[in-house]
């Protein structure tokens, strides 16, 4: 391990460690842009690097792309990433209020802290972790997104009926394209096109950023109410008191992205939720409060060195970045696996010291330049409105070379629009349409696996506890309140 | 953006290449060489980047144009998503001469045998093979399976009582449907739609059994136990592994490496591609790489190529119909 930090320090690596942290914040931060398409672009370029430097090059791009997404969430509520979906929840309020400066710190705090904390997990005790993640099969991968899915009905207590109606409202519209539990075409009215669905890019940055576009175009000046960041980037020495809520944060987006398939997104959400219903004042959530910001970065940040867990110990990719990673590998004669460690130990160690280095890279980048970043709120609102235009549509072609995701995109944006008029949440519909794909396939490979046999889940003590806590989650409110009132009844009698 | 940003970067690398150098031999016979191609070639992918399917269209193109066994560069372009159909429709909305083919498997084939694209074999003109691999049939290390005989007999004895992990309307599904049939058993099926699914179920013990490229079964090394290989013959890294033939059912399953064509393009420019991709893969780095990921390096010319995948067609069809 020591020696891997040693070759990580080789100019050369740590060169292209920096270079990679700060492409991958850049993209990261572009709405349209994701760290994966990023990688991909540079995956030619990485046939002619030693393996080392192609590695630390990727994990650079990898973290970077993740954390980019605070900035654009916080500053134009548009996510750079899907990752940063949940940022927009309090940090675009907050930014609203004249606080950018404060959550873009933050989120950057937390974000490193995240990265730290998972690298803790991930160079500490990967084997077990690995292990532990590897009893989860379907039933417990359904019963814990079927948690993520009732955490958003909580997330949107406000209104529950339109948080659910849009949360509903997203599921829908993931359920055209292949159905991948009998192979066969569903609900795609004999195009060809549909067959692919609708792509899960497109309809964030529809949703998000072109809404946001339209919206803009049809308000004369009426955005420009966005206080300008001038000072220095605060964090003051009470933040201290954050300390808990991020390790919360953290600890729960390792563990979330050690489940291949469960993205940054989700570890976003679930530590979000988590956080909102431990508050005393839950109520603050979703208008600018400090924890909110602090739960969503760190978990997302964090989520990275979790997912990196099954990479290096078993080969198995937990997104599609990953499997990006697998495939530079591959190229240089490289096989993730339990054996890389044996075969190629500067490779396996250098990921994990990479992902320390480039998190604190991550740091230093964004800290030393988030201040003239966050100037872009001061520039023409046409202007740069017409850019980020440019990046959606080009970026909604890129993912699959298919001009059908940039007319998908649109239609988002105008779903989104008439959402948002209709004062229906934009976060749960999207969050909707990225979970219910995970848990419709997860349950019905429960029902296979089991013949069809529902009482199987009393088998599975995880997939049971994920299933009592979901049910807490929708109970503990009600179960809240009559509490309360039983002991204020209490209080009654006895004065 | 990918595809658009790394063709303009080809085409403008291209561009200063051919004022760089001198022009080409001239003369009776090259007038067909010198036309074609005219510019860079897209190579459409359908899938995304990263699998093997991608990388060997790569490290192929990277290759050809290291050695200019083309005039004009290959530029990769990934279109996944509906079962293939996204890059066939790419690949009719693109030129008919060469300037557009498609690197596939034979995934290609389970699409149209499972009826899935609007597109058939027709529409096609198979350029060749370069090279494929065939995958092996995995338990977890500490099953009590120690032969496939063992779990044939289980199997017999006590039908669907084993979980095997597939992707529904996938290879290993088509591959394991084809030795159930063969051998006369059955198994429950669970979702798996990637290969990292299957490794991850199998290893933790939620499925019995699942199917994996040999190399992927090699890079494990511990952890599962392989029961039979699909190929013709015995992989030289897996000695002890029986062939499913040598075990008496006549099932096996290549996957090549399958470049292709629109249907209408010029016999002479195919020959022309074929003729860069056969080079290729007779190049000892490719072969490297083909060797080290349990890949048979070899060149089956365009016509043996498509009699063959109807072959193959022909028996999937049969299988989709047992499935459906």
């Amino acid at each position: 391990m020591v020696d891997a930090f040693f070759l990580l320090f080789e100019w050369q690596n740590l060169l292209f460690l920096f270079i990679g942290t700060a492409l991958g914040i850049v993209v990261g931060a572009i709405p349209g842009l994701t760290a994966s398409m990023l990688i991909a672009l540079t995956l030619p370029l990485t046939f002619h690097m030693d393996p080392v430097s192609a590695v630390t090059l990727l994990i650079g791009e990898y973290v970077g792309g993740i954390s980019g997404g605070l900035i654009t969430a916080i500053l134009l509520r548009m996510p750079g990433t899907p990752a940063s979906i949940v940022t927009t929840f309090d940090g675009y309020p907050m930014a609203m209020q004249g606080k950018a400066e404060r959550a873009l710190a933050l989120g950057i705090m937390a974000s490193v802290v995240g990265g730290i904390i998972s690298w803790g997990f991930l160079a500490g005790m990967s084997p077990a972790l690995a292990r532990f993640a590897l009893q989860f099969g379907p039933w417990e991968y359904f019963t814990l997104v079927l948690m993520a899915l009732v955490m958003l009905a909580v997330l949107s207590q406000g209104s529950l009926t339109k948080g659910l109606l849009a949360a509903t409202l997203g599921m829908a519209f993931a359920l055209p394209g292949i159905d991948s539990s009998i192979g066969q075409a569903r609900l795609t009215f004999g195009s060809s096109t549909m067959l692919s669905g609708f792509g899960l890019l497109p309809v964030l940055i529809g949703a998000f950023a072109i809404s946001q576009i339209l919206r803009d175009a049809a308000t004369p000046q009426s955005s420009t109410t966005m206080a300008i960041p001038k000072k220095r980037l605060p964090i003051y020495r009470s933040d201290v008191r954050y300390a808990g809520k991020l390790l919360r944060g953290s600890v729960i987006g390792t563990w979330i992205g050690l489940l291949p398939g469960i993205g940054a997104n989700i570890a976003a959400l679930m530590s979000y939720s988590t956080e909102k219903q431990l508050s005393p004042e839950p109520e603050k959530f979703g208008t600018g409060h400090e924890p909110g910001v602090i739960a969503a970065e760190s978990a997302n940040n964090a989520s990275i060195g979790g997912a990196l867990i099954p990479l290096i110990t078993m080969g198995i990719p937990g997104s599609v970045t990953e499997a990006i990673l697998i495939g530079a590998l591959t190229i240089h004669n490289l096989q993730p696996g339990p054996l890389l460690f044996q075969n190629a130990p500067e490779i396996a160690y250098g990921i994990i010291a990479a992902y320390l280095v480039a998190n604190v890279l991550m740091l230093m980048l964004m800290w030393g330049t988030v201040r003239y970043i966050a100037q872009i709120v001061r520039l023409p609102r046409s202007g740069l409105m017409a850019v980020i235009l440019v990046f959606c549509v080009t970026g909604s072609y890129a993912v699959n070379s298919s001009f059908a995701d940039v007319w998908v995109m649109v239609a988002f944006g105008v779903i989104g629009l008439g959402l948002e008029f209709c004062r229906v949440p934009l976060g749960p519909f999207v969050i909707g349409f990225v979970l219910s794909p995970i848990a419709e396939e997860q349950l019905r490979a429960s029902l296979m696996m089991s013949d069809g046999d529902v009482t199987e889940i009393l088998s599975r003590p995880y997939a049971l506890l994920f299933l009592a806590l979901a049910i807490l989650t929708v109970a503990w409110p009600y179960v809240f309140a009559r509490m309360r009132k039983g002991e204020n009844a209490a209080k009654g009698e006895s004065s | 953006m990918i595809g658009i940003s790394r063709r303009t970067i080809l085409a403008t690398v291209a561009g200063a290449l051919s004022l760089a150098m001198p022009v080409g031999p001239i003369g009776a016979g090259a007038a067909a060489a010198q036309d074609f191609p005219a510019k860079p070639i897209e190579v459409i992918v359908p899938f995304k980047p990263g699998g093997r399917t991608d990388v060997v269209a790569r490290l192929m193109g990277e290759k050809i144009q290291e050695n200019g066994w083309l005039s004009q560069p290959m530029a990769v372009v990934n279109a996944d998503g509906g079962a293939g159909a996204n890059a066939v429709n790419r690949m009719q909305r693109g030129d008919d001469d060469g300037h557009t083919i498609v690197h596939w498997h034979h995934q290609a084939l389970i699409a149209m045998a499972m009826e899935l694209g609007d597109f058939s074999l027709d529409d096609f003109k198979s350029i060749g093979y370069t090279g494929g691999g065939s995958p092996v049939w995995v338990v977890n290390a500490d099953s009590e399976f120690q032969t496939m005989e063992d779990l044939v007999a289980h199997l017999k004895a006590d039908p669907r009582s084993l979980v095997e992990a597939v992707g529904i309307g996938t290879i290993p599904h088509f591959v394991g449907a084809m030795l159930a049939k063969e051998a006369g058993f059955e198994t429950r099926y669970v979702t798996a739609n990637s290969g990292a699914d299957r490794l991850r179920l199998i290893l933790g013990g939620n499925a019995d059994i699942a199917l994996f490229a040999a190399s992927e079964y090699l890079a494990q090394g511990e952890g599962l136990r392989p029961l039979v290989y699909f190929g013709r013959e015995r992989l030289p890294d897996l000695p002890d592994v029986p062939t499913a033939i040598e075990l008496g059912y006549d099932v096996s399953w290549a996957n090549p490496n399958w470049w292709l064509a629109p249907a209408s393009t010029p016999d002479e420019n195919v020959a022309i591609l074929a003729d860069a991709l056969e080079k290729a893969i007779n190049d000892p780095e490719i072969i490297e790489y083909f060797e080290s990921n349990t890949l048979q390096p070899y060149w089956t010319p365009g016509a043996e190529a498509m009699e063959d995948a109807t072959k193959q067609l022909n028996a999937l069809k049969a299988i989709a119909e047992t499935i459906n």
